[in-house]
């Protein structure tokens, strides 16, 4: 529990002098409770996601970083690893693959990375995934592209 | 006609003994007279030796030797301390031979899979480097002996690695493969970190990972599945028979892990066992919902559509759902096709009891499983209480036996040589009985010739079991030394003697699939038991007027042995004395 917070302490430290630094992460830690963290992050360019802002909701455990945190999606996107519902991401370095040299920075550079590159193979939005596997990525990235803009763009007046 | 097929037969028979048995008994010849005469000290090794040992039972100690020994073997080889060799070793399954040629191949790449890096990634130069780093788990700077890193140089302070290996050591044999914390980096933890920064408990725990990753991931060894078992068994792949006793004595099939199963293969046995499991659950299921066809017995779920059922090929008999019927006689003259009058009128008049009916139906379907599996479970029952018994005898009866007899209990042996052979043959014939469920039905003559030599064999078993247990009890409870002790003796150990063999050749009969029917199967479907009865093998029928007047006495043609009173054995060369038993030949 000390370890825990201590080392969530040193990460809440580095960010907010790494704010700067990378322009895509914005790691908020919640007023109340450090193991509570949202994070804003912006789609990758030249993805179906760009120009959409997408928030996680990140659950630390009192083992971490020994173990995982847990991450979700609290803004609705069509990505064959994120579940459409419930926003839970399939990703091996939050699963089994986990270091406890990641960060939550790291995470969220990883999650991005997700975005970018999706595993159609290991889908959790079967849907989105079937789109992709059977090769219609125009279907997939129309569908992607209005999500992105339904739920992460700031509604126009 | 009919005594022709008669004949052959028997012959059929015939062959399947003398072929078998004659060789069979040449070589155990010398055994059993020692056997016989004078009880040799180690008749347990007699058993062990009829087989060829193709396995060897490990201790945990032996295991634990071995383990260390292939370490050393890869260490001194590749010039790579022990902890890199052991490493090397679970990662190409225990095999020195595939680390070897991996390696020669290799090395580098090798190396890259498995984490073993030759120097460091990082190195540090700079002053303040040399005197505290910071961690990269709890991001704290620490002075250098609070540090410790892997192959690589990555630095954790010791507290992290503690917590590190502990996670990864509770998340069960995966941290046999522990790698440094570094994301971006492969080099492997192994046991001398473990041993350095882990709790006791989480070491132990370690150690016996490693120790059943050797056994667990090895391609020749597996654990004896019997509970509470700690021995392991090593078995030398293309080898004959799967069976394998360990020393806990447990009998194991070391193909499958199941219990041993010869004559039934192990997909038979895994065919018979998921049956057993899954079909008192369906039987309800199958009693309530569904009908079998009246032809094939399949049952058959009426999910849709009209009375005209037509069962799936290869049967295809077309029937009346409502009164199992052929179909040929539905139509016009029963009232039309969708409504069976038949059906209707036999119901007015109360003949059908439809939930009777049904479950009579299905009843039909089942019977010939329970049949089997009564008889499987039977056998399975006698074996346990054998084996209770064979304890019993070893523990408490011997010794009384010895004391009332006057006999050393060391030549007492065969009575425990029996009651293992009843054992062992109690697990064959509960096998026999899964084979006979599989025996596909329009093998006539298989079927009548197995059921006959599981009917000899069962009769065999019985005088075996009575003899050791029955007339036994005589012996027990004299007063004194009894006179005919020693014609115990003999009868009893030829009568094990006999059990055996019979049942050896009956394994190695049903093992190759009753091949001797094959050729002269087709003509005996119309043999009838007379031919098959009776304790003498197939010696009836010759044709050229050997008495078939029944009983023992028959067994007069010379030319092709004779048939022991005794203990049924067909004897070939010798004319005046059971080449099995010793016993006279009588009726001569």
């Amino acid at each position: 529990m000390q370890a825990s917070r201590a080392r969530l302490f040193k990460e809440y430290k580095e960010v907010q002098r790494e704010k700067v630094v990378d322009p895509d992460i914005q790691l908020v830690c919640d007023d109340s409770n450090i193991f509570k963290w949202t994070a804003l992050i912006k789609g990758p360019s030249e993805t179906p996601y760009e120009g959409g802002v997408f928030q996680l909701a990140f659950s630390v455990p009192e083992q971490y970083p020994l173990q995982p945190p847990q991450v979700r999606f609290l803004t609705k996107i069509f990505h064959p690893n994120v579940h459409f519902k419930t926003g839970e991401i399939c990703l091996d370095i939050l699963k089994n693959a986990w270091s406890p040299a990641w960060t939550l920075q790291s995470v969220c550079r990883a999650i991005i990375a997700l975005m970018a590159h999706p595993e159609p193979d290991s889908p959790l939005n079967c849907d989105s995934g079937n789109l992709l596997r059977s090769g219609d990525i125009r279907g997939f990235q129309s569908m992607a592209r209005m999500y992105t803009r339904l739920a992460a763009m700031p509604k126009k007046g | 006609m009919d005594s022709e097929d008669d004949m052959l037969d028997a012959e059929s028979v015939d062959d399947f003994y003398s072929g078998d048995t004659a060789t069979d008994s040449d070589n155990d010849d010398g055994a059993d007279y020692e056997f016989m005469g004078n009880d040799s000290d180690d008749s347990d090794d007699i058993a062990v030796s009829r087989q060829q040992k193709n396995y060897t039972v490990l201790e945990e100690a032996e295991i634990r030797r071995h383990q260390e020994d292939d370490i050393t073997t890869v260490s001194t080889v590749l010039s790579i301390p022990e902890v890199a060799a052991s490493i090397l070793l679970r990662h190409y399954h225990w095999s020195v031979s595939n680390v070897h040629e991996a390696w020669f191949a290799d090395e580098d790449r090798v190396r890259k899979d498995v984490g073993l890096l030759e120097k460091p990634v990082v190195e540090y130069s700079n002053a303040r480097e040399l005197r505290e780093l910071t961690c990269g788990i709890c991001f704290e700077t620490y002075p250098l002996d609070r540090i410790n890193t892997a192959a690589c140089g990555h630095p954790f302070c010791s507290a992290c690695w503690t917590g590190y290996i502990s996670t990864s050591i509770n998340d069960g044999p995966g941290c046999l493969m522990l790698r440094c914390p570094d994301p971006s980096c492969g080099a492997a933890v192994g046991q001398d970190m473990v041993n350095m920064l882990a709790s006791d408990e989480d070491k132990e725990k370690y150690s016996r990972y490693l120790l059943r990753s050797y056994i667990e991931d090895n391609r020749k060894t597996k654990w004896c599945p019997a509970p509470g078992c700690e021995y392991a068994v090593e078995f030398v792949v293309g080898s004959g028979s799967y069976d394998v006793t360990c020393l806990c004595s447990y009998g194991f099939c070391w193909n499958c892990t199941e219990e041993a199963h010869r004559p039934v293969d192990c997909g038979t046995v895994a065919k018979w066992i998921l049956k057993n499991s899954a079909e008192s659950e369906n039987m309800n299921w199958i009693l309530a919902n569904s009908k079998p066809c009246p032809k094939c017995k399949r049952p058959i779920e009426k999910n849709q559509g009209c009375m005209h059922i037509t069962c799936t090929p290869p049967c295809k008999f077309e029937f009346c759902w409502l009164c199992l019927g052929a179909w040929l006689d539905h139509g016009e003259r029963t009232g039309g096709f969708y409504a069976c009058n038949r059906y209707e009128a036999a119901k007015q008049e109360g003949v059908y009891d439809e939930a009777e009916r049904r479950r009579e139906m299905a009843k039909n379907s089942l019977e010939r499983y329970t049949h089997y599996y009564e008889r499987w479970a039977t056998n399975q029952s006698s074996r346990q209480k054998a084996l209770a018994d064979l304890q019993q005898m070893q523990n408490v009866h011997l010794e009384k036996l010895s004391d009332k007899q006057s006999q050393p209990e060391s030549q007492l042996k065969f009575i425990i040589e029996a009651w293992l052979q009843i054992v062992e043959c109690r697990r064959v014939l509960k096998w026999t009985y899964a084979y006979g469920f599989y025996l596909p039905e329009h093998e006539q003559a298989k079927r009548q010739f197995f059921e006959y030599l599981q009917g000899e064999a069962e009769a065999g078993l019985e005088r075996l079991h009575q003899c050791a247990e029955k007339d036994l009890q005589t012996y027990l409870s004299a007063d004194g030394p009894s006179n005919d002790f020693n014609d115990f003796r003999t009868k009893l150990a030829g009568l094990t003697s006999v059990t055996r063999n019979y049942f050896e050749n009956l394994v190695r009969a049903l093992e190759n699939g009753l091949s001797d029917v094959n050729s002269q199967g087709a003509c005996s479907k119309t043999t009838s038991s007379n031919s098959v009865g009776g304790g003498s093998k197939g010696k009836g029928g010759r044709g050229r007027g050997a008495p078939r007047s029944g009983g023992p006495s028959r067994n007069s043609d010379d030319s092709s042995g004779w048939s022991c009173d005794q203990c049924t054995y067909l004897n070939v060369g010798s004319p005046t004395e059971c080449q099995m038993c010793h016993q006279r030949r009588q009726n001569t």
